[in-house]
């Protein structure tokens, strides 16, 4: 166990390595000046644009720019040339806000997905399968922000809810009950919207694993032995049908990371996604380069884990 | 080789081809999304057809008309107007085939690749497989959409690129099912006969084991198409999509959006005909799997 | 199974109860939304507009603006400009006579500014009122001698010069300098002698030290004689930092070096690389003399000034750590917190030299979407929103809210690469410009919200040529123009001239709805005088560097978004058209710059207005641009949300509505108030 895990993490450094060159080329090829100032601002000379270009090593060839922000970024120095704050911190300071806004979308698809997908295990091949099947897909193919924007226009026109923002300003609450829930309103908001797909692919992948499970042999067994109905149901297939949804949870990681850039933007939510989005419009490197790197950095992680995990609760699997 | 077949007795009734085929008639929501899909296919090739030729019907999509800018939906333009007066209606109808087009393209780009490194990962096994395995282990890795967003900027925002972009990003998860399904090929009786008989890789890969796997790349493809359509619409929503005047539902939105609180049509219905075209792929897509799949039919 | 969905729908519906009875804005305070999140809090790093409209109310600057526009002191309680001109002669007796010719010449010397002269060994030094070049001129022309020339190099190195230049001078023996002046990679080289010579030899005395890569040397236009003006500012006295530290001359001295610093990468430091020395008399006084009359100069004291107490012994890398994102200043409001990506919060400056400001504090919100930001504003949880033209109709007829609308200083065009052969023909140009409807775009795409633009100046600046006529919407002359430049119809409808079509590409950035429309009506107006257009855009990054800024392109849609300043040679002057500069279209004109380059250094008013408005007269005969219209910006308020109460003459107080002055809406923000704490704001 403990080699594999060393093998693992040495090809997981390895895979880091060329993560980060490739990345680092494309943001850099890309074309766009990162000056902080407008591009057309007729204030700023040459001079002023040269003295910027030899601070951020602009005015280095390609592979060396790529030294020097590995160095950086690895001995914590790298400073986004958006505010010259070091981009770890940057990216540290949206971690609670996008942690709960992942958690709450997690939480609610899981949640949700698990109750549509077993109801509709359930009810096989029966109409109240077809219906949650049929609304699962219309969820999918819901654009995000089309529903957004619905809502929003919805919410603020018809309740003047506000929904922008982590809480609500210029409000002085009465309690801390109602501070709490300002804050748990401003979270569930976009995190419903950002877990309607979730939901919808969890209940099918639910509902799909049930079925599988149902035919079992030990089901059938069980059902044999004229266990009621609810018990095999609920008790035996459904336990065992929720474990690969555990250790499938962290490839969803760099998924939420990206995708809730729309939505955090239409909220004005201060995530992860909005630090990335607006770093690609700013050019602003160093930023991209870093986010690129923690983000796959946590998922070669939770991989890893994931793996060590499966291992340790299932004893079938042994790591080699 | 019939003799060898492991195949059960059912199967001499009718092939497997036959049976999905029979499976999935009886699948009303599947049929209704199937025919749907189709419509929308005849617009795609009818608009498209019209476009060449320059005939303008309805409207022309790209022609303005000042007076009759931001017009709620009347009996001229049945869908409104935009902020140039042009007719909602006709640019829905010809911004179909490229919404289309980019959704077709862009699966047949992502199962190319996919479907090549899957089989290869697939069918050699051992280092090989480890090795691509974790490419696309790496690829997974980045946060996809900021991936989409750079390389949109690096290569600009034509329809070809951003086909090209969406295919290259969206092919990790055919790769993986190629390959277990190839894991799990290479070990059936014919591929080892194959083997015996002394043919090559390619061979067996596109002779033997590529159609034996073929339905469940299928449905991959069709659910892959509304993806990309709802990728199209993302991008265009943050102005990194198929540029204006060229009309996509994406587009056709995102430009609406400022207006939206004057001009709710402009919205609205875009939304719709992606929210439809979208759930009749899945739809179909869904019917597809469940009539090929080959462990359903013991229920 | 069924618990957890449910309770989390259940808690999330009380949270919805909950934030659905709360009403906002109840605070003595005031909320401000902005697209952009500012970058840096320190005003002499930032040029974001973001970051402007908050360092506004942290910090002052020497000068500001007053109501009308016109420059009014702020930190500094007085100013005073003058020049000292000096003339050097081929002996002392010449520069007596000289001195003797002047006095005997009968000179008006109100006129000419003229307060005193002196000579000094082989020069002669006048003392003028005021800065410029052309009373110096006059005056000389009485010396009956002629002073030697003055040459003037300046000097770009690969590496910082330090003192290499006051060593040259030492070691030059031909050449009689007058004067150095170096900063950084920066320098200047004053002589007296032979310009080429000088030149050369100076480049291989500095090739054989830096090498010669990067290494440039080019004469200066400047005046014949040394030109030098100078800026006394006498500060307030009374005035503390916020942390209670006072306000000294000292701190000015450190904003200039701070801006001049290399490390701090200040976007304004263009400004002041013609200032000569900056002295501080005493704690009080501040002394600037430039180097030579450059007029754009006192507007660039109007930027903050900040702490020398906090920031001299930082360097400056540790500033975004620190100061930037918790600044200190003098300025109305006190910075009080920072979250990013959702606002940035200030309060009152108990200690504000001019008086305690009404409001609590004021909420600056980044709020990144245009339509949240609306619903926003409608739901007063902002209180100002700048609305998109077709809205303004909607809030116009609304009772409850105040708008308040301005022509911008700002005008779209549509440039025409000068480079491409097709637009060379002034013909073309012109027909271009009558083709184009700019009526019926300010109708529809502004809602009659703006007015046609007639140059490089909008009608609100003090220089504005108000004589330049439009051209007007005229298919048929520019047909006619066409024809004549040899551009006749072929065989498609598309002009054809020497087999070449009249195609070309219009491109500009996407995301701009304005500049969108421009170019599909653009390319629907060309389109009926026989010329094929094809619209391409691009984001906004990618659009510059690929196209823009290296002139890569037949014709881009954009827009000038100008200062108060008239100042333009980066923008039109024909040095500026390398890549990566901002005479992105490739505009030369001789005459163009020989104004440009005088402009700058003249300080009487009658002059600029007249120099400019020959300017604007013979770019818009020139039409490197299409130039198509100002737009008029308009800002909305909930009507009762705010009213002014400002100190008016004489120690009384002035309280009115919110009212639009020339410097825009928010002139008096430290003033305004909200009525429901009226009481304590009377207090």
């Amino acid at each position: 166990m403990t080699v594999f895990i060393i093998r693992r993490l040495l090809a997981s450094i390895v895979l880091l390595f060329f993560i980060s060159l490739i990345s680092f080329f494309i943001i850099t090829l890309t074309p766009g000046s990162p000056y902080p100032w407008g591009e057309l601002n007729p204030k700023v000379s040459e001079d002023v644009k040269r003295i910027f270009r030899e601070k951020f090593h602009l005015d280095k060839p390609l592979h060396k720019q790529y030294g020097f922000i590995m160095r950086d970024l690895l001995t914590g120095e790298l400073r986004s040339i958006k505010d010259e704050r070091p981009v770890l911190a940057k990216i540290a300071e949206r971690l609670p806000a996008t942690l709960a806004l992942n958690l709450g979308a997690l939480a609610l698809s899981l949640s949700f997905g698990l109750l549509l997908g077993v109801y509709g295990a359930r009810y096989a091949g029966r109409s109240p399968d077809v219906i949650t099947s049929i609304l699962a897909f219309v969820f999918i193919a819901l654009p995000g922000f089309w529903v957004s924007y619905l809502l929003a226009i919805g919410l603020v026109n018809y309740g003047a809810v506000p929904i922008l923002g982590t809480h609500t300003i210029g409000v002085t609450f009465s309690n801390g009950l109602e501070v709490f829930l300002d804050r748990w309103w401003h979270v569930m908001l976009p995190a419903s919207i950002l877990a309607i797909g979730g939901v919808a692919v969890q209940s099918r992948f639910i509902r799909a694993s049930m079925i599988e499970t149902l035919r079992e042999d030990y089901i059938r067994t069980a059902r044999a032995k004229g266990l009621d109905e609810n018990a095999v149901f609920y008790r035996h297939a459904l336990r065992n049908s929720i474990r690969p949804l555990i250790t499938g949870i962290g490839m969803l990681l760099p998924a939420l990371i990206g995708g809730a850039v729309i939505i955090e933007n239409i909220f004005a939510y201060p995530g992860m996604g909005r630090l990335g989005y607006e770093a690609v419009l700013e050019r602003d490197y160093p930023t991209l380069v870093a986010l690129n790197f923690v983000t796959a950095a946590l998922v070669l992680l939770g991989n890893l884990l994931a793996d060590v995990l499966y291992a340790v609760v299932d004893p079938r699997v042994r790591l080699e | 080789m019939i003799t060898t077949t492991p195949e059960p007795l059912e199967a001499a009734a009718a092939s497997p081809t036959a049976r999905s085929l029979r499976r999935f008639r009886a699948n009303k929501t599947g049929l209704l999304a199937l025919g749907m899909v189709c419509v929308l296919a005849v617009i795609a090739v009818t608009f498209f057809v019209l476009d060449t030729l320059g005939i303008p019907w309805p409207m022309d999509p790209d022609t303005t008309n000042l007076e009759r800018k931001l017009l709620p939906p009347n009996p001229v333009n049945w869908l409104g107007t935009d902020n140039l007066g042009r007719d909602v209606f006709s640019r829905l109808l010809n911004g179909a085939y490229i919404s289309l087009t980019v959704g077709f393209v862009a699966v047949s780009v992502s199962l190319s690749i996919g479907v090549t490194v899957g089989a290869v990962a697939g069918y050699f096994g051992k280092w090989v497989d480890n090795l691509i395995m974790r490419i696309v282990d790496a690829v997974m890795c980045f946060p996809t959409f900021f991936l989409i967003l750079t390389a949109v900027a690096l290569v600009g925002p034509s329809i070809f690129n951003i086909i090209i972009v969406i295919g290259l990003v969206s092919w990790t998860g055919t790769a993986r099912l190629v390959r277990a399904e190839f894991l799990t090929l290479r070990e059936s009786a014919y591929v080892q006969a194959a083997r015996a008989l002394g043919q090559r890789g390619p061979k067996i890969i596109f002779r033997h084991m590529l159609p034996n796997a073929a339905a469940p790349i299928l449905v991959t493809a069709v659910l892959g198409v509304p993806e990309a359509i709802l990728a199209e619409a993302g991008l265009s929503f943050l102005g990194f999509g198929v540029q204006p005047p060229q009309a996509t539902w994406g587009n056709i939105i995102a430009d609406g959006k400022t207006y939206i609180l004057d001009a709710w049509w402009l919205i609205l219905f875009p939304g719709l005909a992606i929210l439809i075209a979208a759930l009749s792929f899945y739809l179909t897509g869904d019917a597809l799997r469940q009539a090929v799949e080959t462990r359903s039919e013991r229920q | 199974m069924l618990g957890i969905p449910l309770l989390l729908a259940a808690v999330t519906a009380l949270a919805l109860w909950t934030v659905s009875r709360v009403t906002v804005d109840k605070k003595n305070e005031m909320y401000i939304g902005s697209i952009g999140e500012p970058s840096t809090l320190n005003p002499v790093q930032a040029a974001d507009s973001a970051s402007g409209s908050v360092t506004g109310v942290i910090f002052n600057g020497l000068l500001k603006y007053n109501a009308g526009l016109e420059i009014v002191g702020d930190l500094a309680a007085e100013w005073k400009l003058s020049q000292r001109s000096t003339f050097f002669f081929d002996s002392a007796e010449a520069a007596i006579l000289a001195a003797a010719n002047l006095e005997a010449g009968g000179v008006d010397r109100e006129a000419l500014h003229l307060r005193r002269y002196a000579v000094e060994g082989d020069r002669l030094e006048l003392e003028l009122s005021l800065p410029g070049v052309g009373d110096s001129e006059k005056l000389a022309a009485k010396f009956g001698v002629a002073p030697l020339p003055v040459q003037t190099l300046s000097v770009m190195a690969p590496k910082p010069l330090e003192d290499a230049l006051t060593r040259f001078a030492a070691e030059e023996s031909s050449a009689r300098v007058v004067r150095v002046w170096s900063h950084g990679n920066l320098g200047e080289l004053v002589f007296l002698g032979a310009e080429e010579a000088t030149r050369e030899r100076l480049r291989v005395w500095l090739a054989e030290r830096f090498g010669e890569e990067g290494l440039r040397i080019e004469a200066v236009q400047a005046p014949r004689f040394l030109a030098e003006p100078v800026v006394v500012f006498r500060l307030h006295d009374d005035v503390r930092w916020h942390d209670g530290a006072p306000f000294t001359s000292r701190d000015v001295k450190f904003t200039y070096e701070a801006m001049m610093d290399d490390r701090v990468a200040s976007p304004r430091k263009p400004d002041y690389e013609l200032v000569l020395s900056v002295e501080t008399p005493d704690a009080r006084t501040v002394r600037v003399v430039y180097r030579r009359p450059f007029s754009p100069a006192l507007e660039s004291w109007m930027t903050s000034v900040l702490p020398a107490h906090l920031l001299a012994g930082v360097p400056p890398d540790r500033w975004p750590l620190t100061f930037n994102r918790a600044p200190v200043g003098t300025g109305p409001f006190k910075f009080a917190e920072w979250k990013t990506n959702q606002f940035v919060r200030v309060a009152r400056n108990e200690d504000y030299f001019k008086g305690l400001p009404h409001l609590d504090g004021i909420v600056f919100r980044t709020l990144p979407d245009p339509l949240t930001l609306r619903l926003a504003f409608e739901t007063r949880q902002v209180d100002f929103w700048s609305a998109d033209p077709w809205a303004v109709g909607s809030f116009r007829e609304d009772e409850r809210f105040t708008l308040f609308t301005s022509p911008s200083n700002s005008y779209n065009y549509v440039g025409w690469n000068l480079r491409r052969p097709m637009f060379q023909d002034l013909r073309v140009r012109q027909a271009l410009a009558h083709a184009v409807n700019i009526d019926q775009m300010i109708r529809y795409i502004l809602y009659g919200y703006g007015t046609q633009s007639t140059g490089i100046f909008t009608p609100e600046m003090w220089f504005f040529n108000p004589r330049v006529q439009p051209l007007a919407y005229d298919p048929e002359a520019a047909r006619q123009l066409l024809d004549k430049a040899g551009w006749v119809a072929g065989e498609d409808g598309i002009r054809v001239k020497d087999g070449q079509r009249f195609a070309f590409t219009l491109i500009t950035n996407n995301g701009n709805v304005i500049r969108s429309d421009i170019a599909t009506l653009v390319q629907e107006n060309l389109r009926a005088i026989g010329i094929e257009v094809t619209v391409e855009m691009y984001e906004w990054a990618v659009f510059l560097k690929r196209f823009v800024n290296q002139g890569e392109f037949d014709a881009v849609v954009l827009g000038w978004a100008l200062g108060q300043g008239f100042d333009q040679f980066q923008i039109w002057h024909s040095s500026q058209t390398e890549p990566e500069r901002l005479n992105m279209v490739g505009y030369r004109n001789k005459e163009a710059d020989r104004l440009l380059e005088s402009v700058r250094e003249e300080f009487d008013r009658g002059e600029i207005i007249r120099q400019c408005g020959e300017l604007q007269q013979l770019i818009y005969d020139d039409q490197p641009y299409l130039f198509l219209f100002v737009p008029e910006g308009t800002s909305v308020m909930w009507k009762d949300a705010f009213r002014v109460r400002r100190p008016g003459p004489d120690g009384t107080w002035i309280d009115e509505p919110v009212t639009m002055t020339k410097a825009g809406w928010s002139h008096y923000l430290e003033w305004f108030y909200r009525p429901e704490y009226a009481k304590e704001a009377s207090e």
